[in-house]
């Protein structure tokens, strides 16, 4: 029992490490103050879903499409906000969460709305499904190990080094002859492309979403990581989710009932992130501030 | 029969929208960062009449005005603890714009943790019929809400427009620098306009409060709205967000003549999103500051 709760905890810190990177690109490298990026999680977790269940496709080829399709809606989310910058960027995106949200509410049709999708089914290929927790951690390692080696060069590339100049002086790139909104489309793509890889491992794992997994206060939980990891740092952003996820996970031996655990959480999240923007606004490995 | 209902619905939660917008503008114009803790003020208000009403039995127009001040008090605080030192250690207005978000995550949390994330009431009025006016229902309390809220909006633009320390909120508005260097204190003008907009919040939670329930949650949503009915309006001018928040309860209410109920957060979403990426400023708003 207490195995099964120990790697579902490192299950998630695995979807978190992905989700935290995958944020990262986007508004540590690019600078791109992205608040709406839970909005994507969300897609990436439907779209592979309803890929699967609805159009009875294979595992694989879900995974990936919910990748394509998230990073789509990327690309219309950054394509029609280009013209604005700072705080109307990030209300703009804060909006675009809202937006994803009431539609998965809405749209009942396709989303089954508030009772949400239950029984999705654990992926499966080569014949072999994924049916107990163990081959689920290990599967989650080895795409969170292949998505890190992917972020990992692509931050590291010369493209990764355009993103930050892009954040660091947009206006003198763009006298270079850069083309830097095509650098900020690119650079949402690929976070919103893993934003949906996290997603998607989430709803194969827990075989249920509703639309309140992807509300306003888990953005903080994103944002904490993030932040606490530090602004564009890769290391940050895989230490980040260890410790943000395992802290509270204490709190369950304290035998709280759940009725005060769940806000409890919210609460730590929330004052950590104030104490590290107070203390250490660059986190604990970051090099830059957010500007 | 349907349209003066729909139009009467829409003035009652437009005039919600427009004391949250109103006072969201106010401190973003002199602060110039975007404070969606504001929300929690609007539940911490809400909850301090919940709390000094129902549990402390104090009379209900007493607990009214200690809620105010309390909550006024508290917007204060949040200023002085919170913004005032991150602002010190200069960061960006993104910052504070992700501390306002924990801060709304923080007190809402900690409001569910002490009262429960269920439905309360505060059992002050009795349910009546509603009076009937060109065949659509109204009840008192929502005439009161009216005419509470445009008698406050009245009183606002009045403080802005005549009295000295409304003209330097809305110097300090205009241009900081220039505004110091003719001797207005900026800290004095950020601590009213985190008073009096926080003031705001609290009759707005009052107000709720009394026409609907109240849950933890309830901010967040109300902020939602009244910061889209200041970007309708023009973010940055509290005379815009008023009108701009009666159009989003306009158009939240005739908008599900057509569509399902369950649309109408959806629209004032979309409404937010178009706005944003078509009219920034804003239909009473300045261009300033907005794009690059």
């Amino acid at each position: 029992m207490i195995e099964q709760y120990i790697m579902s905890v490192f299950i998630y810190v695995c979807i978190y490490i992905i989700l935290t990177l995958s944020l990262n690109i986007s508004l540590g490298y690019t600078g791109l103050i992205n608040l709406g990026h839970i909005a994507l999680f969300g897609i990436g977790a439907y779209s592979s879903t309803l890929l699967m269940m609805n159009l009875d496709l294979p595992f694989i080829i879900s995974f990936l499409s919910a990748g394509i399709i998230t990073s789509l809606f990327g690309l219309l989310l950054v394509f029609a906000t280009k013209k604005l910058k700072g705080d109307y960027f990030a209300l703009a995106t804060l909006g675009f969460s809202f937006v994803i949200y009431s539609l998965l509410l809405n749209l009942v049709g396709l989303t089954r709305g508030p009772l949400g999708i239950p029984g999705i089914p654990k992926p499966s290929f080569f014949g072999i499904t994924l049916t107990t927790t163990f081959s689920y951690l290990l599967f989650a390692i080895f795409i969170t190990a292949l998505c890190v080696f992917i972020i990992y060069k692509i931050v590291h590339s010369p493209f990764g080094r355009l993103l930050q100049a892009t954040r660091d002086d947009e206006i003198g790139l763009r006298v270079l002859g850069k083309n830097t909104n095509l650098l900020k489309y690119k650079s949402m793509m690929i976070s919103a492309f893993f934003a949906a890889i996290a997603g998607s491992l989430f709803a194969h794992y827990i075989t249920f979403i509703d639309p309140t997994s992807f509300v306003l206060h888990e953005v903080i939980l994103l944002l904490t990581m993030v932040i606490v990891g530090g602004i564009a740092s890769f290391k940050g952003s895989i230490i980040a989710p260890f410790i943000i996820i395992l802290i509270p996970e204490l709190l369950r031996f304290l035998s709280i009932p759940s009725a005060i655990l769940g806000p409890m959480r919210q609460i730590i999240y929330a004052f950590i992130l104030l104490l590290i923007l107070y203390y250490k606004p660059r986190g604990l490995f970051g090099r830059v501030d957010l500007a | 029969m349907v349209f003066t209902q729909l139009l009467i619905n829409s003035l009652i939660i437009g005039s919600i929208y427009a004391l949250v917008a109103a006072g969201f503008s106010l401190i973003y114009a002199t602060n110039k960062f975007l404070h969606l803790a504001h929300g929690v003020c609007i539940t911490v208000g809400a909850y301090l009449l919940f709390l000094l009403f129902t549990q402390l039995n104090i009379s209900f127009p007493i607990a009214c005005i200690l809620t105010i001040i309390l909550t006024s008090l508290f917007g204060l605080c949040l200023y002085l603890l919170i913004y005032r030192p991150l602002q010190k250690k200069k960061t960006s207005s993104v910052i504070l714009l992700i501390a306002s978000l924990g801060l709304l995550i923080l007190f809402q949390n900690i409001i569910q943790l002490f009262f429960g994330a269920n439905v309360r009431s505060l059992g002050y009025l009795r349910i009546e019929h509603g009076l009937t006016i060109f065949g659509a229902i109204i009840t008192k309390l929502q005439i009161i809400i009216m005419c509470v809220a445009i008698l406050l909006f009245i009183g606002l633009l009045f403080f802005m427009k005549k009295t000295k320390l409304g003209r330097d909120m809305r110097a300090v508005a205009d241009n900081k620098e220039l505004a110091s260097i003719v001797g207005i204190n900026p800290k004095k003008v950020a601590i009213y306009s985190f008073l009096i907009g926080s003031a705001l919040a609290g009759v707005a939670g009052i107000l709720i409060g009394l026409e609907q329930n109240m849950e933890p949650t309830m901010g967040t949503e109300l902020m939602i709205k009244g910061f889209t009915g200041a970007i309708i309006g023009g973010i940055g001018t509290v005379a815009g967000a008023i009108p701009g928040s009666y159009m989003l309860g306009i158009a939240e209410n005739f908008g599900i003549w057509y569509l399902p109920s369950g649309y109408k957060d959806a629209i004032a979403f979309i409404l937010l999103f178009i706005f944003l990426l078509f009219k920034p400023e804003g239909l009473f708003g300045v261009v300033k500051g907005v794009k690059e």
